[in-house]
C-alpha cells in the first residue's frame, strides 16, 4: 500500500508545489516544465493536471502563491505577541523586510527572470489583503477596547487600509529606514495609525 | 554650439510632438513590445530619418514619451489643484484627477492588460520607490502650503504610496475615479496623519523628522 499520504488531497497538492519550487529553485521560472515537476514528484502526468487542470501556468501561480504562504505565516509567527498595534505594525515591518532581503530564492530570480517573477507575484500578493485584514482584525478589535483608536472606525475597513499600506512599505520602504527605530516610529504613528488612534 | 534657428526649433518641436503623439497611438494599438520605430514613423507621416534624428531609437522614444506624458500628469494636476482651498479638497482633486488620467489612457490601458511585465519594474519593490519620490517631488509644492516645506516631499510620498496601493490591487470599496469614494478615504485615513499635532503623545522626536524630510 502507498503511504498515508497518497488519498490525501491537501497533502498530494504540497507535494507538487514543493516538487515545483524545488524545480524552479534549480533551472527558474521559465525553464521549469510540468514533466520535470512530474519527475521531482515522481506523481503521474495525469495526476499533476487533475490537481492543476491549468498546467504549468497554473502550478507557477500557486506556488508564488504557496511560498508567499509560507512567508505571511512566519511573519504572523513573529509578530502575534506584541503588546500593542503600533509595536506589532513595527515589529513586522522590520521582519518582514529582513526576510524578504533574505529569501534568496525571491532575490535570485528578481534577478534572472524580473519580468516572469513580478507578474505572479503581483497577482497572488494582492489575493493577500484580506488576509492580513483578517489578521490585523483582533489585533484592532484590542486596540478599540482599549481606548486607543478614534471614535466609529469601521475595523473591517480600517483592516482592508492597512493590509494595502503595510504591504506597500514591505515591498518598497522608499524613503524609510525601518533600522532605525526613530524613523519607524515616525513612519508608524504618524503617516499609518495616526489617523487612527486617539 | 550653435543657435538654432527660432523657427527650425519649432519646427522639430512640432515634428518631436507629432512622433510622441504617434507613439502613443501605436502603442495603443499594437502594445511597447510589437510597435516598432518604423510603425512610428509611418503614423506620424516622418522618414525613418527623421525620426532618428529626433529619437535616436525605440528605447529613447519611449523615455522621451513616458517623459511627455508624466509631464503632462503633473501639469493637469497642479491645475485641477489651483482651485481648491483646504487640505481635503486638494488631495480629493489630486488622486481623482490623476486616477481619472490614468484610467482614460489608452496606451496605459494595453500595456495593463497585456504586457504589465513592462510596467511592473516601476511599480514594485525599489522600482516603485524611485516612482514615488517622483510622483511624491510632483505633489510636494502643492502639499507644502499646508503641511509645511519641510514635510511636504514625505507627504506627497504618502499620498502617492496611498493611490498606488488601491491602484495595482483593486479595491472592491474604493474606487480612485470616484470623489466621494475618494474623500472618505482621504478624511479617514490620509489628512489625520499627515497633519501632525506638534504635542502629538508619540516621542517621534524632531531631530529625525528633519533628517527625513531633507
Amino acid at each position: 500500500m502507498a503511504g498515508p499520504t497518497s488519498n490525501d488531497p491537501l497533502a498530494m497538492r504540497e507535494r507538487l508545489l514543493a516538487a515545483t519550487y524545488a524545480c524552479v529553485a534549480r533551472v527558474g521560472i521559465a525553464k521549469t516544465t510540468v514533466e520535470d515537476v512530474v519527475r521531482e514528484s515522481g506523481v503521474s502526468r495525469a495526476t499533476v493536471y487533475r490537481y492543476f487542470p491549468g498546467g504549468r501556468d497554473e502550478l507557477m501561480l500557486e506556488t508564488v502563491g504557496w511560498e508567499l504562504g509560507h512567508y505571511l505565516t512566519r511573519l504572523g509567527d513573529h509578530v502575534r505577541d506584541e503588546p500593542d498595534l503600533v509595536h506589532l505594525v513595527e515589529s513586522g515591518l522590520v521582519f518582514a523586510r529582513r526576510s524578504l532581503l533574505e529569501h534568496a530564492m525571491l532575490q535570485r530570480i528578481l534577478q534572472t527572470e524580473p519580468d516572469r517573477l513580478l507578474g505572479l507575484l503581483t497577482t497572488e500578493s494582492a489575493k493577500t489583503v484580506p488576509f492580513i485584514a483578517a489578521f490585523l482584525l483582533p489585533y484592532l478589535q484590542r486596540e478599540q477596547a482599549a481606548g486607543r483608536l478614534r471614535a466609529n472606525l469601521d475595523l473591517d475597513r480600517v483592516g482592508e487600509h492597512l493590509a494595502r499600506m503595510i504591504l506597500s512599505l514591505i515591498g518598497t520602504p522608499g524613503r524609510w529606514a525601518y533600522d532605525d527605530p526613530v524613523q519607524l516610529r515616525a513612519l508608524v504613528t504618524e503617516e499609518l495609525l495616526g489617523p487612527l488612534l486617539t | 554650439m550653435d543657435a538654432v534657428p527660432v523657427q527650425a526649433e519649432n519646427t522639430a518641436g512640432a515634428a518631436a510632438a507629432r512622433v510622441l503623439g504617434a507613439a502613443r497611438t501605436c502603442i495603443a494599438r499594437f502594445g511597447v513590445t510589437k510597435t516598432t520605430v518604423d510603425d512610428v514613423a509611418r503614423e506620424a507621416g516622418v522618414s525613418r530619418a527623421t525620426l532618428y534624428r529626433l529619437f535616436p531609437g525605440k528605447q529613447p522614444l519611449l523615455e522621451a514619451l513616458v517623459t511627455r506624458e508624466l509631464a503632462a500628469l503633473a501639469v493637469e494636476i497642479h491645475e485641477a489643484a489651483a482651485a481648491t482651498k483646504c487640505l481635503d479638497d486638494l488631495l480629493v482633486t489630486v488622486i481623482v484627477t490623476a486616477a481619472r488620467r490614468l484610467e482614460g489612457h489608452a496606451a496605459l490601458a494595453t500595456v495593463l492588460a497585456h504586457e504589465p511585465e513592462v510596467l511592473l519594474p516601476y511599480l514594485t519593490f525599489d522600482g516603485a520607490g524611485a516612482t514615488l519620490d517622483r510622483a511624491g517631488r510632483v505633489l510636494a509644492p502643492l502639499l507644502a502650503p499646508h503641511v509645511g516645506p519641510d514635510r511636504s516631499e514625505r507627504a506627497g510620498e504618502w499620498v502617492a504610496r496611498m493611490a498606488l496601493a488601491y491602484l495595482c490591487a483593486p479595491s472592491e470599496v474604493v474606487r480612485l475615479t470616484d470623489p466621494d469614494s475618494v474623500r472618505s478615504l482621504v478624511t479617514d485615513f490620509l489628512v489625520p496623519g499627515l497633519i501632525v499635532n506638534p504635542s502629538s503623545q508619540h516621542d517621534a522626536p524632531s531631530r529625525s523628522t528633519k533628517r527625513m524630510t531633507q
